[in-house]
């Protein structure tokens, strides 16, 4: 099998300086704070901003949590998942998204028509449209990529290299899913966590990130067993071939009808 | 209207009965010349093997060609109710309207149409079976298209995403129906050896009279008359 390589996402120890989101903008050249432009305000969180963007491929993501107990205020990195089985580039026209090297969902922005779907199939609403018209439907999707043009040349996403908690690693996949279990042993026997848990393993056949988590996913906005698109299974596998099977199928008997009229109509009795 | 065969002196006299209105022949082929656009374009967003085309700055203006296709075709029933209403009308209520002898039009449609067999053809009206079909298929067609284009279009975004899931499914499914529908109305109007006349009717609004006679007996006699001569044609052949 191929090698495959996944970032490694602790929880725990991220305490939400968002160096990952500035390292991410500045390698892969998205816009941060443009006067009026793109613009932030205090609406009473420090989450900023508050959803993922065109220009915000990640961000750390504040939750406010009370489990009974005890108060967390809990920090997660959002972003692309990676997934094995990735809606979004089963559904994409173009082949703008594909499944790259190491299980990268890797982007090529001049191959995008704009259509969107990615952005509709997705079962974590990760890939954001960049409307341009809404009337013509001129549009750019965009994603975090795990930094492609750096990963396929043996250096690690720029947010991995950046973040000063060492919250974020990135390499073999299996190995960063070790490194997350005994995490996870550490939190549950001695740091007083018991809901501990990694998020990633299994998902849609397995993510590119292996999340830490020290509460139940859902507390992230993370969905426990997030599902593939049944509708997507159903376009891509059954209607697509099937109607070009029924297209196919029509000509063809078309032509021979066509061809069985001609001996038999007879023109000089044609009204 | 005399016609002067070829090389000959003779001449023929062919009497033509007016069938379609000029805004009727008008927005047919206002709607032929965007479902054309509208299919192959989305034909391109379709097959998985037309990526090339619709990738990049090609893929954009494919889905703008689709747009702009979509207004015409959308603008035909609209432009058709606001200038002739009680045609639409009359024309709805005839697509609707079926009878006994739509069974037996479809038994002799494929000895008709195929074998040339003219005698097993039931009386039709002014529209005959298929084409009452295709009518009711492409205005439900119209109406889904619609329904599930349009948000597409302006909801993206807006609407759960479960919803432009089902409308992109619904959309396909409605192209392939109307696409292969539309490949058989294709052939049968302008391929067809038979049917010559259609082109003429879509293009003059007018079919001849002894086309009229053969292939739209209850609306050239009338129905009463028509079904006699049926009944009287069945009992000859030895029914
Ligand atoms: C009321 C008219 C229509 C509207 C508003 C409409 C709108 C749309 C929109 C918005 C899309 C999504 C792609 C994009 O965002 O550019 C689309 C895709 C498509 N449309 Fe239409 N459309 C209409 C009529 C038709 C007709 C008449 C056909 C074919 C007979 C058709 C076939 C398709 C196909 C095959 C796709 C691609 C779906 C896929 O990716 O598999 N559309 N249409």
């Amino acid at each position: 099998m191929t090698e495959r390589l996944a970032m490694y996402i602790d929880t725990s120890k991220c305490m939400a300086c968002r160096g990952c989101q500035v390292a991410c903008k500045q390698w892969n050249d998205r816009q941060g704070y443009v006067p009026g432009v793109r613009e932030t305000h205090n609406v009473g969180t420090y989450e900023n901003p508050l959803k993922l963007d065109p220009q915000t491929w990640t961000r750390i993501k504040f939750i406010e949590y009370d489990d009974g107990e005890r108060f967390q205020w809990l920090f997660m990195k959002e972003g692309c998942m990676h997934c094995t089985n990735a809606a979004c580039a089963d559904v994409c026209p173009t082949g703008a998204l594909k499944y790259g090297p190491y299980g990268i969902i890797t982007f090529e922005r001049e191959l995008c028509n704009g259509c969107g779907y990615c952005s509709q199939f997705c079962p974590f609403h990760i890939p954001q449209l960049e409307v341009i018209n809404r009337l013509t439907g001129e549009a750019k999707s965009s994603k975090c990529v795990f930094c492609q043009d750096r990963t396929t040349n043996g250096l690690k996403p720029a947010c991995v290299k950046t973040c000063p908690a060492g919250a974020l690693d990135w390499g073999d996949r299996d190995e960063m899913i070790a490194k997350a279990e005994a995490r996870v042993e550490v939190l549950k026997n001695e740091r007083g966590f018991p809901k501990a848990n990694v998020y990633g393993k299994t998902q849609l056949g397995g993510l590119g990130r292996i999340y830490v988590l020290t509460a139940p996913p859902e507390v992230y906005g993370l969905p426990a067993d997030p599902k593939y698109p049944a509708i997507s299974t159903l376009w891509q596998k059954i209607v697509q071939p099937v109607g070009q099977a029924v297209f196919g199928a029509t000509i063809l008997g078309l032509v021979a009808a066509f061809f069985v009229a001609r001996r038999n109509v007879h023109m000089e009795e044609v009204e | 209207m005399s016609v002067r065969l070829k090389g000959t002196d003779s001449a023929i006299m062919i009497r033509w009965i007016p069938k379609y209105t000029t805004v009727e022949r008008f927005l047919h082929w206002v709607h032929t010349a965007s479902f054309i656009p509208l299919a192959l374009t989305g034909f391109v967003l379709f097959a998985p093997w037309l990526e090339p085309l619709a990738q990049g700055a090609a893929g954009v203006t494919i889905r703008l060609i689709h747009r702009i296709a979509a207004v015409f075709f959308g603008g035909v029933p609209i432009i058709y109710a606001i200038l002739q209403p009680r045609r639409m009308v009359l024309n709805l209520k005839e697509f609707l309207t079926f009878s006994q002898y739509d069974l037996l039009w479809l038994k002799g449609a494929f000895p008709y149409y195929v074998l040339g067999r003219h005698e097993e053809m039931p009386p039709q009206p002014r529209f005959n079976t298929g084409e009452r079909l295709t009518a009711i298929v492409l205005v439900l067609g119209t109406l889904i298209f619609g329904l599930t284009g349009l948000p597409m279009w302006f909801l993206k975004g807006v609407m759960p995403v479960w919803l432009f899931q089902l409308a992109v499914i619904i959309h396909d499914l409605m192209f392939i129906i109307t696409f292969a529908m539309f490949m058989v109305h294709f052939y049968l109007a302008v391929v067809h050896p038979m049917m010559w006349q259609s082109l003429v009717s879509m293009r003059y609004g007018v079919v001849s009279e002894s086309y009229a006679r053969a292939h739209h007996a209850m609306w050239y006699y009338g129905e009463k008359r028509a079904k006699e001569m049926w009944e009287q044609h069945r009992r000859e052949a030895g029914h």
